[in-house]
């Protein structure tokens, strides 16, 4: 029998469509596995069984009359609970907005429901997307099925503990600071953060409009190419979104890495920040590895690590604290502690440091793309550390900093993050890939003939992968 | 003369937070000091020139946003 829980988009796609399996069986199967197993990890808000269930139904109906609409027709998806899907409520994981029901679908939404995908439910994120892990919200937060009560990374980690624990084989998640590839190294999964504008964000509750992208969250790199396929695109309606033309992501799939020109940037963390031994080797090994398949890697140096950092938070605190003032002066109490603390940092930066760090910006961006030059991609750390146990305070404090993502939130460049082995505790590990912009299609390429080399998205969480 | 309790409900104040309480205030004096360590990591010389914040864009004739 199939193994429902860990089908991927294209396999599941495939039997959808020659009738081999039926959508309301899929998402029977998903409904009744998150049933068992969410009470333990929390990665959802809420479902919607009946919405996903009615809409299996009718994917089902629409597939036996020939309409197939495509690979995502009646695959079950989650979004993160800061996008908009109309009827459903959006809380941002937070009391300030537990009441709050969307009117409208948000542009994803909609492109995911003209594609045939089933909405399974709203799932767990950082207050906000902004503080966590937090335990002074109204829903606890989500917990890593991998290890024993670990942290799964964020902010969008109910997509991550939903994917790595066959709830779903596909969600969307949201980065700013990094909270879509934060996840996908701390659950063993794989997530990409496309290019500055490649995909809309309205409908999307923002932290910070000039950071925020919206990203693909998937098992493998052939489902998230898929996934972001339907997602990609001009949206007027969204003052960032970019009219550029949109690839085929897949297309270049399974050409490997021979003759490819690759920028190992290991002073991220090797030097600027001393990664944890097995991370560091894990990415050593990753340079190797596509040494041997043919690749060309050389070591290149970007600004370091502290510089984009000190860029992103400023920029993040201020256009946050903009966002949320009103509310943060009327009802304080109703914001957990973490979220609190980090929209406050905004109001005490100056607009002068504010404009400084957009002027910091543009100087890091054109200053990275330089050395891109020449360059097909380059590889990187994603997380620092493998993760850490949730009830930790202290260590998630510790760990959250830690990251080599945030460079590419300002430069707007496509980032993923992939499985690249297991520490010997059995944590993930993780590689990040970046690109020039628009560029996402060379990622996966990349990403993929790794991926084939390595095996690592086949592995699964021991306690949950027999239930 | 002013007690530091004193200076950091003027401080929220100034940015309209009127209903922080004593713990809420905490983290606004932490908000300060963070915020002054981070300002302090800028570059000295960054320049008008190199400005993107602020850009005013007209839509073509006819849009209807700025």
């Amino acid at each position: 029998m199939t193994d429902l829980a860990y089908l991927g988009i294209v396999d599941a796609a495939d039997l959808i469509r020659s009738r081999k399996l039926s959508p309301v069986e899929y998402v029977t199967a998903l409904l009744d596995r998150t049933g068992r197993l969410d009470s333990r990890y929390h990665a959802f808000i809420g479902l919607t069984p009946d919405l996903a269930l009615a809409a299996a139904r009718q994917a089902e109906q629409d597939i036996a009359g020939g309409n197939w609409r495509g690979p995502l027709h009646g695959i079950p998806t989650g979004l993160k609970d800061i996008i908009d899907c109309a009827g459903v409520p959006t809380t941002a994981h937070s009391k300030v907005l537990a009441q709050n029901v969307a009117t409208k679908d948000a542009a994803v939404t909609q492109r995911l429901k003209s594609a045939g995908a089933i909405l399974m439910g709203k799932l767990a994120t950082h207050e906000f997307a902004i503080g966590g892990p937090s335990f002074d919200l109204p829903w606890p937060p989500a917990v890593n099925p991998w290890g024993g009560n670990h942290f799964p990374g964020g902010s969008s980690s109910g997509c991550g503990v939903a994917l790595a624990a066959g709830m779903l084989p596909a969600a969307l998640g949201t980065d700013t600071g990094g909270s879509v590839r934060n996840p996908a190294s701390m659950c063993g999964i794989t997530g990409m953060k496309p290019t500055y504008g490649r995909v809309s964000r309205r409908g999307v509750f923002p932290l910070a409009y000039s950071l925020d992208h919206v990203g693909p969250m998937t098992r493998t790199v052939r489902d998230n190419a898929l996934l972001l396929q339907a997602l990609a695109g001009h949206d007027p309606d969204d003052p960032g979104s970019a009219d550029v033309p949109v690839p085929q992501f897949a297309a270049d799939l399974e050409r490997g890495v021979k003759g490819l020109k690759l920028g190992l940037v290991r002073h991220f963390y090797a030097e600027d920040m001393q990664a944890h031994p097995e991370q560091a080797q894990a990415i050593d090994r990753a340079a190797e590895l596509l040494r041997g398949l043919g690749a060309e890697v050389r070591e290149i140096r970007l600004a370091p690590l502290q510089d984009y950092a000190t860029c992103t938070r400023i920029i993040i605190r201020c256009e946050a604290f903009a966002i949320h003032r009103r509310w943060l002066a009327e009802r304080p109490d109703d914001y957990g502690h973490l979220a609190r603390q980090r929209i406050l940092d905004g109001a005490a930066v100056s607009a002068a440091d504010y404009i400084d760090a957009q002027r910091l910006r543009g100087r890091l961006t054109r200053r990275t793309l330089e050395t891109f030059a020449g360059l097909d991609a380059a590889l990187t750390a994603s997380s620092l550390d493998p993760t850490c146990r949730i009830d930790d305070t202290d260590a998630c404090a510790r760990l959250y900093p830690r990251q080599a993502r945030q460079p590419f939130n300002v430069t707007g460049q496509p980032a993923m993050a992939i499985p690249a082995g297991f520490t010997k505790d059995d944590l993930p590990l993780s590689l990040q890939l970046i690109g020039h912009p628009w560029q996402e299609a060379m990622l996966y390429r990349i990403a993929r003939a790794y991926e084939r080399a390595t095996g690592w998205t086949e592995r699964r969480p021991p306690d949950v992968s027999t239930c | 003369m002013a007690t530091n309790d004193d200076i950091l409900l003027q401080t929220a104040a100034t940015v309209g937070l009127m209903r922080l309480n004593a713990a809420h205030l905490e983290q606004l004096k932490r908000a300060l000091e963070s915020a002054r360590e981070l300002g302090d990591k800028l570059p000295k010389d960054l320049h008008y020139s190199e400005e993107i914040a602020v850009t005013f864009r007209l839509s073509p004739a006819g849009g209807s946003k700025p």
